[in-house]
């Protein structure tokens, strides 16, 4: 990891600017802990119409549709949606392989979570930004415009190499967090298990799963060439490669396939799946990108 | 296919390094660079791709080395020097006649410079193809055959000996070189053929005969080829050109001294007619000129007259290019050029001293006296009485005469000088070949100079003997009962003996004619004959002409002890003279007019010239005689067919695939 990316701010003034007017959209209702600005599955007080029912003893007779009874004679409850927060998860992909490319995929991956976590701070969701594996212990929940600085220093204490699988990383975040909500997994999905369980788990847990998968440069079109031995930066596994031309074109069609099978996979299980390149500005991002493909509005 | 290494065992071992150097260096070379990359996932997936047809990838990964392999083992082809024999012999041993002969420099030869340079070219091909076992020589022949390399399988000194070789400007003699051959191929017998004791010296060596030449020389009649195989190889184009001076001579006008007439004959030996000018100069200066066509094998005489030439002079004549103006004096362009110039001498006019022995000879004397004979002649006339003095002795032994006549006596010992014996034999060598009877002339041979002019078969001869002579002795006059007058030669001088007297001693001592020839016509003439080209008058006037690469044998004054002899007015190269004035000259290669001079005099002069018929047919013969068998051409023997340029060029080919392959790779 370069010291430039690293000194780099995970938000800058103007983005949080931007931030602050945007919402994250989720695809599902969830019943929250606390009021909040979001719809509910709750009934409650809120100026949106929801139903009507038979009053029974005891309710309280404010919410009685007098109009209702003038013209029915009969007795009715005039129901409003309730409106709660949004349990938001940010988590944080921290394997070694995420340490690459410039700037490297780790930073943007907690850029990408500081905004997300932002957006949610700024309409009053519960969130949690988080990492994989052990420093996801630690990691707060917030709430509130004031949790942002509380996030930023959690964010920036993190450190890369915490090379947990996928699958077991999110195994051990399932337990810790029983609630429902919008998850948001910053990876690169590369994990020699497989990341389809870690979804499939998310995904059982009736989670609003978006996937933002963070790729390099460097990764989709490698700058190596000639006789190499590869060295796998997690497990120190070893790949003797002579890569030419034909070879580099056979990694691109792979890279491909693999983009392809995460993008089937997730579409299969309405996950909301995010490519997303390093090289691409984290304002762009947000607010184009983000905006673009309904993850934010 | 065979093969033909040009590397030595050793040799071979060092290249055996080279693909061992190439492999190793190319695992050095795999000792791959590590390079961290964030996960080895994708490339574990690729590389499993691609091991899917890994036998093809296997084979693309080591392409290069393959391709680096390949170059060196078709390297290694090369070296071998793979090809096709083109015609295989059954001999593995050859014998290369080369033929050095004028007629060789005809530059009728295709790209090559002439015919020489051609068959010397055919020749270093199959020296080129010759294979480790087999041994070759070589031979060139000319007038002389010359063994320019013995048997070797050395290639190296094959090509050198081949290098040696020289043209030259010399008539063409096959029968030396055969010979040469002949000796190896056929060893010859301890003794005589059905001697039970016969034994062979040496066992033969069949070999083949590659002759390289134009044929033009004569059939060989008296040779066996035995275990020779011969081959002609012709050399030289069908449609050649070449218009040759066949002859030319110059001569005094036996009337009129002063003046002389100069004699030659013009032959077109082309395919084509020519047109030519024929052009006579006379010591460098520009004399004469005639334009002449000649049809395709027609030959012409021309003569030139040369008035007022007292002094001695070198005449040329030259063939010129028939165009005017700027082009005028070129030398006429054909195939063969040596045969375009012919050089002939005028000698001073001088007198010859002839010691005359007689009883008595009064026709002798008349004739020897006459108004002509008078001219070139100094006769001294003695008794026989003289032969015993010690100044004849001194005389005879120092050759101060150009000729001594014996009429009907005979000395001790013969003289250092040409004889002239009138009935009477000059030694014991020589003998009376019938009994003393009358004589009737029936043959008289014309083609002797001392016979021209001559009319004899009106002679009446009373009484005389025919002669029979040592070995070479030529008749000139024959008659019924044999030999009547013949000429012999003897250590370098010549002897000249008629068998029958002019004068004879009656009983009483009176003389008599023998013949009536005294009063004939021929008689004089005869003398004149005899003084002219007997002792050496004659040559007084026409310079005699020799060919090239003879030895030249003259005469000059005995008293002169060293001649300086020079071609044109190039530098002399001086000579002792020999025993009594004889002269030998050597170095007689180049055609040309020569002059003998001692000091300031002028002693002689003589000329070379190619007058060649055969040289100078240059068209090539289809076929020869060789013994009993009829030797057919060739045309151009098959030479082995070589690959290894092809190899090399693939090598070169495979070198560049295999750095564009590189050059993709890393890019």
């Amino acid at each position: 990891m370069s010291a430039t990316t690293e000194s780099i701010p995970l938000l800058s003034p103007d983005l949080l600017a931007k931030l602050e007017r945007l919402e994250l959209v989720s695809r599902k209702v969830f019943r929250g802990r606390m009021k909040g600005e979001r719809r509910s599955k709750r009934k409650g007080q809120s100026v949106e119409f929801a139903d009507f029912r038979n009053y029974v003893a005891g309710d309280d007779l404010r919410l009685i549709d007098w109009n209702l009874y003038a013209r029915l004679d009969q007795l009715f409850l005039k129901l409003f949606q309730e409106e709660e927060d949004l349990h938001v998860y940010a988590l944080i992909d921290c394997s070694e392989s995420m340490n690459f490319g410039t700037p490297t995929k780790y930073h943007v991956a907690k850029q990408m979570a500081a905004a997300l976590g932002y957006i949610g701070l700024c309409r009053a969701d519960r969130v949690s930004v988080q990492a994989l594996g052990d420093q996801g212990r630690r990691a707060p929940v917030l709430r509130g415009r004031s949790g942002l600085w509380k996030m930023l220093q959690y964010l920036e204490s993190l450190e890369s190499g915490d090379n947990v699988s996928l699958h077991d990383a999110v195994k051990d975040f399932s337990l810790r967090n029983s609630g429902t909500g919008v998850v948001v997994l910053i990876t690169d999905l590369m994990d020699k298990s497989g990341y389809e369980a870690a979804l499939r788990m998310l995904v059982g847990r009736r989670m609003d799963v978006y996937v933002m998968h963070i790729l390099s440069p460097e990764e989709i079109d490698p700058p190596i060439r000639g006789d190499r031995r590869l060295i796998d930066s997690e497990d120190g596994d070893e790949t003797e490669i002579t890569i030419n031309n034909y070879v580099l074109e056979r990694y691109k069609q792979t890279l491909q396939s693999f983009l392809s099978s995460v993008k089937h996979f997730c579409s299969r299980r309405s996950i909301a799946y995010l490519p997303v390149r390093t090289d691409q500005p984290v304002d762009d991002v947000m607010t184009r990108y983000l905006r673009k493909r309904g993850v934010v509005r | 296919m065979n093969w033909i290494s040009t590397l030595l065992p050793w040799q071979w071992a060092l290249f055996a390094a080279v693909p061992i150097g190439i492999i190793l260096l190319y695992f050095l070379k795999l000792r791959r660079e590590p390079v961290e990359i964030p996960s080895t996932y994708l490339w574990s997936r690729t590389v499993e791709d691609l091991h899917v047809n890994s036998l093809f990838q296997r084979i693309r990964q080591n392409l290069l080395l393959f391709l680096q392999l390949l170059a060196v083992a078709l390297a290694a082809f090369a070296l071998l020097r793979p090809g096709v024999q083109g015609e295989a012999t059954s001999q593995g041993r050859k014998v290369f006649l080369l033929d050095a002969s004028a007629s060789m420099m005809a530059t009728d030869a295709g790209e090559e410079r002439n015919r020489f340079e051609l068959a010397r070219k055919m020749i270093r091909e199959q020296i080129d193809a010759m294979e480790e076992r087999e041994t070759a020589m070589l031979v060139t022949f000319s007038d002389r055959a010359e063994v320019l390399q013995s048997f070797t399988s050395d290639r190296g000194r094959l090509r050198s000996a081949l290098e040696r070789a020289q043209v030259t400007n010399r008539p063409t003699d096959i029968i030396g070189a055969l010979e040469a051959a002949d000796g190896l191929a056929n060893p010859r017998r301890s003794s005589t053929t059905g001697d039970e004791n016969d034994v062979q010296v040496a066992d033969p060596m069949p070999a083949d005969l590659l002759i390289y030449s134009d044929g033009g020389f004569r059939d060989v009649s008296d040779f066996n080829v035995g275990n020779l195989v011969p081959t002609y190889l012709k050399v030289g184009s069908d449609q050649s050109r070449n218009v040759a001076i066949t002859a030319f001579s110059a001569d005094r006008n036996v009337e009129k001294p002063g003046d002389a007439q100069a004699f030659a004959t013009i032959v077109n030996f082309g395919t084509g007619a020519e047109t030519f000018n024929i052009s006579l100069y006379v010591d460098g200066a520009w004399r004469e000129s005639e334009s002449l066509t000649l049809a395709p094998g027609e030959e012409t005489g021309l003569t030139f007259s040369l008035a007022g030439q007292e002094d001695a002079a070198s005449l040329e004549m030259r063939l010129e290019s028939p165009a005017s103006g700027a082009s005028r004096d070129q030398p006429f362009d054909d195939d063969l050029t040596i045969d375009n110039f012919a050089y002939a001498g005028l000698r001073p006019l001088r007198t010859v001293s002839v010691l005359v022995v007689t009883e008595g000879n009064k026709p002798l004397e008349i004739g020897l006296t006459t108004e002509s004979a008078a001219k070139i002649c100094i006769a001294d006339f003695q008794s026989p009485s003289y032969l015993q003095t010690p100044e004849y002795q001194a005389r005879a032994e120092a050759g101060l005469d150009d000729l001594i006549l014996y009429d009907r006596c005979r000395p001790k010992s013969l003289p250092s000088t040409n004889t002239f014996f009138i009935g009477a034999l000059p030694s014991d060598e020589w003998s009376w070949a019938s009994e003393p009877g009358q004589t009737i002339l029936v043959d008289v041979d014309r083609t002797h100079p001392m016979m021209q002019y001559l009319e004899l078969f009106s002679l009446l001869i009373f009484e005389g003997r025919s002669v029979k002579g040592p070995t070479g002795t030529r008749e000139l006059v024959g008659a019924d009962n044999g030999t009547v007058l013949a000429l012999a030669p003897r250590d370098g001088y010549q002897d000249l003996v008629l068998g029958f007297e002019i004068v004879t001693t009656g009983e009483d001592g009176t003389p008599q004619t023998n013949t009536n020839w005294y009063a004939e016509r021929s008689w004089p003439v005869f003398l004149l004959n005899v003084l002219r080209h007997l002792a050496g008058a004659a040559d007084a006037t026409a310079a005699p002409s020799f060919l090239p690469g003879d030895t030249v044998r003259l005469r000059v004054e005995s008293q002169i002890e060293a001649v300086d002899i020079a071609r044109g007015s190039g530098t002399p190269e001086s000579i002792r003279t020999g025993n009594s004035g004889s002269v030998e000259f050597v170095d007689s290669e180049m055609p040309g007019s020569y002059r003998v001079t001692a000091g300031e005099k002028l002693v002689d002069l003589f000329s070379i010239n190619l007058f060649s018929r055969l040289e100078s047919q240059i068209q090539p013969r289809e076929t020869f005689e060789l013994g009993y068998e009829t030797i057919e051409t060739a045309g151009m023997i098959e030479t082995r067919k070589e690959y290894w340029r092809w190899l090399l060029g693939a090598v070169l080919l495979i070198l560049a695939v295999e750095w564009w392959l590189y050059n993709r790779r890393i890019a």
